[in-house]
């Protein structure tokens, strides 16, 4: 089924004042999936995605998005997009289904059923300045679906929200990922990235350090494990773990040893302690997320 | 009303209505100004103001200033603010057509100046009463092409500048001199020659004088309506070029 490419971006280049933004950047998305484009603030990860929507003109580069060329063909383009931008507003005063008959075309599906998916129903005839920060994201978000885009981009989605509003937003995009809709979704919150998206594609200065399922990227750059028990025993017992497989450290922290290594050593430190008959009551293991594989990554390319 | 521009003048004169402060200037400023200055000079007819009564020239004059306060005030602090708060931004993004939100401006403004000017002269009628007019097409095209050029013009200078407190500072900047010497200030009779000059390249005055003249039966005013209109030609396309989204 996923085989359509919907957005096609081959070495994009944006500049501003002498200091390349986007350098480079090379990226595709296809029909149905939800790619996440992380990276640092300043990594190009805005400008990018607002040259696919034909908001900022590249420098160079092919862009298209949905058979568009979204540089000279944006007035054909937008209305096939949803999109929920990055420092955008609403006038103070034009209540929440204004904002809905505003901005619907004759597309549009049913404001009501949107409204309602999205907590904001009771909130229908309150001003937009009345509204807190997440139920203004999710206002966002119900315009960006209003007009049954084909794909949607939403940029810094949960900014500024508090857990239980982010929680809240992230449902609404598990929602539309489970309806098929294909979607970017910008972000520099990584647990954000992880847990919605598909396929992920880490930018740094402007260019792209490597992109796939946010699990094979943990794998590709982080694919370490900890492991941590309470075990007193002489250091020479504790050097042997040393000799396990994949084992790169053995240390002692406070009451409790901790190992280091690659992912087998969960295994071999696990059977090793059975075999000793010594298995801990409060064994944890710790394995990378996302977080720590891209650190990782921006480490290795900053060298 | 389910086009583009449809959609928007119906929200933006909700919002209107919803903040009336936002119209004080376009509604009050001239009414009050008008009844200060009307007053001022009495009523019997006056060779400085070309024989005509001062408080019927200062009626046959505040039109333009209702026209001036929508186009240099109201529209270019409305459209800054909405640049700056990033609601233009949305609009784009959003797919609204390029040309729409600055068509919905133009009617918007025109409808405003239209009211605004209809309570002017509702105000005047019992205090001044409101002069015969001599040339009705001629009044009717002189307001028509003045107000196409302010509102044009004020669509034009919104989207020039950065914010609604640039614009309203860059906007009385340019309000408060047209209004003293190109509208609701001295007749030109008694200005110095210099301030006359400087009166006479003024875009204000030209819409007073196309509008004022012919009303009044003091004059034909041909040369102002030319150029007013070709101001009003000029705004338009620069103002539908520098505020398509």
């Amino acid at each position: 089924m996923r085989n359509q490419t919907v957005v096609m971006a081959r070495d994009l280049r944006k500049r501003y004042g002498g200091r390349a933004v986007v350098d480079g950047v090379d990226l595709e998305v296809e029909e149905g999936e939800v790619v996440g484009l992380i990276g640092a603030n300043g990594a190009g990860k805005t400008t990018t995605v607002e040259c696919l929507q034909g908001l900022r003109h590249p420098d160079s580069g092919v862009l298209r998005v949905l058979g568009y060329d979204p540089t000279t063909q944006a007035d054909r383009l937008r209305p096939l997009i949803g999109s929920q931008l990055q420092d955008s507003a609403l006038p103070d005063r034009l209540r929440v289904r204004e904002a809905v008959e505003l901005f619907a075309t004759a597309r549009a599906r049913d404001a009501g059923e949107l409204l309602d998916r999205f907590g904001l129903i009771e909130r229908r005839d309150s001003a937009f300045a009345s509204l807190s920060g997440g139920e203004r994201q999710r206002l966002f978000l119900v315009l960006a679906l209003l007009n049954r885009p084909q794909l949607v981009f939403l940029d810094e989605l949960t900014q500024g929200l508090d857990p239980a509003a982010r929680r809240n937003v992230w449902a609404a995009v598990g929602q539309l990922r489970d309806e098929g809709a294909t979607v970017v979704l910008v972000t520099h919150e990584l647990d954000e990235a992880e847990a919605l998206c598909d396929r992920v594609i880490a930018m740094r200065a402007g260019q792209v350090l490597d992109a796939g399922p946010p699990a094979d990227l943990v794998n590709r750059h982080a694919k370490w494990a900890t492991v941590r028990f309470s075990w007193s025993v002489a250091d020479s017992t504790l050097a042997e773990l040393g000799d396990l497989v994949g084992v790169q450290s053995v240390r002692r922290v406070g009451e409790r040893v901790e190992v280091r290594g690659d992912r087998r050593v969960i295994a071999y430190v696990g059977a090793d302690l059975v075999r000793r008959g010594a298995v801990p009551d409060d064994l944890t293991v710790e394995v990378p997320d996302l977080e720590s594989a891209l650190l990782r990554l921006l480490e290795g390319a900053a060298a | 009303m389910s086009t583009a521009v449809g959609r928007l003048v119906r929200a933006e004169l909700k919002l209107m209505v919803r903040d009336p402060l936002v119209l004080t200037f376009v509604f009050a400023f001239p009414i009050v100004t008008m009844l200060i200055i009307g007053g001022s000079f009495g009523s019997s007819p006056d060779p400085d103001f070309a024989g005509a009564r001062p408080s019927h020239w200062y009626v046959a004059s505040y039109l333009t200033v209702v026209i001036a306060a929508t186009g240099m005030i109201m529209l270019p602090v409305h459209l800054a603010s909405y640049r700056e708060r990033g609601v233009l931004r949305r609009f784009l993004a959003s797919g609204f057509p390029r040309f729409s939100f600055a068509a919905a401006q133009f009617i918007v403004g025109m409808l405003v100046t239209a009211v605004a000017a209809a309570m002017l002269l509702v105000v005047a009628a019992p205090v001044y009463g409101v002069p015969a007019v001599h040339v009705p097409w001629r009044v009717a095209a002189g307001i028509a092409v003045g107000a196409v050029a302010f509102v044009s013009g004020g669509v034009l200078l919104g989207s020039l500048l950065p914010s609604a407190r640039a614009a309203q500072a860059v906007g009385l900047l340019l309000f408060f001199p047209s209004f003293l010497l190109g509208s609701g200030g001295p007749p030109p009779k008694v200005m110095g020659s210099a301030l006359r000059d400087v009166a006479d390249v003024l875009p204000l005055t030209q819409v007073t004088k196309a509008i004022r003249e012919p009303w009044l039966g003091i004059g034909t005013a041909t040369s102002s309506l030319i150029i007013v209109s070709l101001l009003a030609l000029l705004a338009t396309v620069v103002a539908a070029r520098r505020a398509a989204l």
